[in-house]
């Protein structure tokens, strides 16, 4: 048993201080981290600047004086301030918090904004200093459009008077064009927006936008409406969705009904195939290097394997901890640790445990019946049709966790424990009683695949020359 | 029988097969302890098939085996030191750190593993390479850190499977007198090479198989006698004298020439004595002797209109030439 030990150190070792290692696994939850923490802040300090002005054609003569008004100092501060509300709101209901909890972000966002200079909204509209300016309504647009060439490149440096768009707004687009759809719809003309070709989205957006909200203001005047009182009506409500549970009601979280089994599963899967990646290669260069009978002088074909497994499995663990421990620390940051039910994360390890395990014993035999990584290749397709298989299953499951077809995939030999880890992080309770039972399947497939994996892993590692098939590595199973 | 023996391996009666192909029939072999046995063969002759099956790597379809009085090495995997015939070394690992997880693994602890290690390394003249990854070694200095660690657990049954291939003489040499080293520290030891000049030199009992059947087993003193060619060579100073009555002295049976090089082979019971002075006086010569069988003589007798004579010869040939550069290396 020593001697197992002293193998698994050496492979967890031999593994885990390698520089592929540490970035490959651990500059991603480093890297997450770091994007997470800082880049708010960087985009705090250099909102980008857009200077220049707007032109307008405006034939109908009435839409102009309303855009002038919208992109007045004070309104398109009002906008940014009421556009940051509006993002806070949806991305706090998206995250399922109640109402105490809604309020304190968006003081928080508040307070934000207060401190910094260019106003509320900036993180999501640049600071603009767009100036309107309404041409006479008979100039030709070509005339108009080059302008906004001889301008490209200026208006991030702001420099000059560059012009940044050019709205053209023909007489049809607000009188309406006289024709009527058969359903009786009076048809309007459409206008245009023509822009720098790097003009910020946002703004335009923001321009494109109000240009269509002027217009439609400027047709309800036209047809003598009370416009006011149409918005008021026209402001559709959004309704708070609450999911009734014995608990109380709870504002239900798609975005966790989704990612959480979804992260489940990713965890998971990273974590098993990697680590069974490892183990693959691991074992192959053994064989290749002839090193593998100079190691079966000191230990049995069984200890090699079953040390070999041990240690990997700590990398598997390694990852997990990384990975699972960097989504729970952005959990925590987040304040959203309601959404994670903690037992869960023990179910998690011991799928892990069972799913690796199985994996390790397929790539462990795998490794040791090849004599090199080519030859390796066209023994994993069956293997990896269990890795993706789960994948592939993953969205029908958590769409309806308890049917008939996830319940009895929680008892397919093989990727149950992908299937039970999806299930259990779902938004419906998975019957207690399938947890031990599918926990007993995939542990009696654990120890068949090991009893397979031994006769194969003694027979393989000393077999060079022909590549076995599937047939052989059977035929050896079944060799005494 | 009691099995209360000083052998350190008991082989009998075992059989190998591979699909239908036999890689070992009916073996018998017992090998004292403290002995040098040396294992020789042509290539695919079952050497390597039979140490993997002293080392429970492979088992036997039929017969029994004991080794240091256990009934598998599983048991005594510690005691024995195993050097296979395909070796390698993890070629990203350190060499220090190599030698000390293969001493680990045969059971040394870590402190007395790590003093080992050094102690090894200045042995064979690799100090330096302690911190250098395996695959920045030669194949030569490879080899000799697979000897370490085949030896560094210092067991009581060394198996050094064609041990010389590929080491240039000088390393040869070294090779030799470490394991002759070994042997007098009281270790049994096997070794098996194709390289007939080392067995020649090194081992005090032969054991030569041949197509999974044994050959030859005894001490190498009763092989020389056993194989004595009874061959006088003769080289006279003047090549003119090759001529001269050589056929007509007392006991000589037939003369073969080659190269103004004369050999006399000799009937049953010739008188050498008398023989040799009878032969000074027929001319002056260069060069006379009792001439004595080589190993390589005796392994193609055996092997001969067995096929692939020339091929076994061509590869005799190469190694002998390693050793004569080794003479001159000496020198």
């Amino acid at each position: 048993m020593d001697k197992v030990f002293i193998i698994a150190w050496k492979e967890f070792v031999a593994t885990v201080a390698t520089k592929g290692f540490i970035f490959g696994m651990l500059f991603p939850p480093f890297l997450i981290t770091i994007v997470i923490l800082v880049l708010p802040l960087l985009i705090n300090r250099e909102p980008p600047k857009v200077f220049g002005h707007v032109a307008v054609i405006d034939q109908s003569g009435v839409v102009a004086p309303k855009l002038e008004e919208a992109f007045s100092a004070e309104r398109v501060k009002e906008r940014r301030a009421q556009r940051l509300a509006t993002a806070v709101d949806q991305s706090t209901r998206a995250m399922g918090l109640d109402e105490k909890e809604r309020k304190l972000a968006q003081q928080q966002v508040d307070q934000m904004s207060r401190a910094s200079a260019a106003g509320p909204g900036e993180m999501l509209m640049p600071e603009t200093n767009l100036e309107l300016r309404v041409l006479a309504s008979d100039t030709p647009v070509e005339e108009a459009r080059e302008e906004i060439l001889k301008a490209t490149g200026r208006e991030q440096r702001g420099e000059g008077d560059a012009r940044l768009a050019l709205i053209v707004i023909p007489k049809a687009t607000v009188s309406g064009t006289g024709e009527t759809t058969p359903a009786g719809r009076p048809q309007f003309a459409s206008y245009e927006i023509l822009t720098a070709p790097r003009l910020d989205v946002e703004v335009q957006g923001d321009i494109r936008s109000e240009t269509s909200r002027a217009i439609v203001n400027a047709r309800l005047e036209n047809a003598g409406q009370d416009v006011e009182k149409i918005r008021g009506l026209m402001d559709a409500p959004q309704a708070q969705i609450k999911a009734v549970t014995p608990e109380g009601d709870r504002a239900t979280n798609r975005v966790a009904q989704m990612l959480i089994p979804g992260a489940f599963l990713f965890l998971l899967w990273i974590a098993v195939f990697t680590s069974g990646q490892y183990l693959l290669t691991s074992t192959i260069e053994e064989k290749s290097s002839r090193v593998m009978e100079v190691l079966l002088s000191a230990v049995s074909p069984m200890q090699l394997m079953v040390g070999k497994i041990m240690g990997k499995g700590a990398v598997g663990f390694l990852i997990l901890l990384l990975y699972g421990g960097t989504g729970i620390a952005a959990l925590v940051f987040f304040a959203m640790t309601h959404m994670l039910v903690w037992q869960n994360l023990l179910y998690l390890a011991i799928y892990f445990l069972i799913a690796y395990t199985l994996i390790a014993c397929l790539f462990a035999s795998i490794g040791a019946a090849v004599n090199d990584i080519n030859e390796a290749q066209s023994l994993m397709g069956p293997v990896m049709i269990i890795l993706v298989i789960p994948m592939m299953l993953w969205m029908p499951i958590l769409r309806n966790p308890n049917s008939m077809f996830a319940q009895v995939c929680s008892f397919v030999p093989l990727i149950n424990p992908f299937i039970m880890v999806l299930r259990i992080a779902g938004s419906e309770p998975v019957p207690f009683w399938q947890i031990p039972a599918s926990i007993a399947v995939g542990v009696l497939t654990v120890l068949f695949m090991c009893w397979a994996a031994a006769k194969i892993f003694r027979i393989g590692v000393l077999m060079y020359g022909k590549p076995p098939n599937f047939a052989t590595l059977i035929r050896w199973v079944r060799m005494a | 029988m009691s099995t209360r023996t000083n052998n350190a391996i008991e082989i009998r009666g075992i059989r190998k097969t591979f699909g239908p192909k036999v890689a070992v029939e009916n073996l018998d072999l017992d090998v004292p302890e403290g002995s040098l046995y040396g294992f020789i063969g042509p290539n695919g002759a079952g050497k390597s098939t039979t140490i993997r099956m002293i080392m429970s790597i492979f088992f036997p379809d039929r017969g029994s085996l004991r080794v240091l009085g256990k009934a598998s090495a599983v048991e005594s995997k510690d005691r024995i030191g195993y050097l296979p015939e395909e070796r390698g070394v993890y070629k990203k690992m350190k060499v220090g750190a190599f030698l000390h997880y293969m001493a680990r693994l045969k059971g040394v602890d870590s402190a007395e593993a790590e003093k080992r290690v050094r102690e090894w390394l200045v042995r064979v003249g690799l100090e330096e390479t302690y911190r250098k990854k395996c695959e920045e070694l030669s194949k030569g200095m490879q080899q000799k850190v697979q000897f370490i660690s085949a030896v560094i657990h210092e067991p009581e049954l060394l198996i050094l499977d064609e041990v010389f291939t590929g080491l240039d003489p000088v390393n040869r040499r070294l090779m030799r007198d470490l394991i002759r080293e070994q042997n007098e520290q009281g270790r049994t030891i096997i070794f098996s090479t194709h390289a007939m000049t080392e067995a020649e030199q090194l081992c005090d009992h032969l054991f030569m198989i041949h197509k999974g059947v044994k050959v030859i087993d005894s001490p190498i003193d009763d092989v020389w006698r056993r194989y004595d060619p009874q061959t006088l060579t003769v080289e006279p100073l003047d090549a003119a004298d090759t001529q001269r009555g050589w056929a007509r002295l007392p006991g000589v049976r037939e003369v073969t020439e080659r190269d103004g090089v004369l050999d006399l082979r000799l009937q049953d019971g010739a008188d050498r004595q008398s023989l040799l002075r009878a032969a000074l006086e027929i001319a002056p010569v260069r060069r006379i002797e009792m001439k004595r069988a080589s190993l390589e003589d005796i392994f193609i007798s055996i092997v001969a209109g067995e096929g692939s004579t020339e091929d076994l010869r061509r590869e005799l040939q190469a190694d002998k030439g390693g050793v004569e550069e080794q003479e001159v290396a000496r020198g």
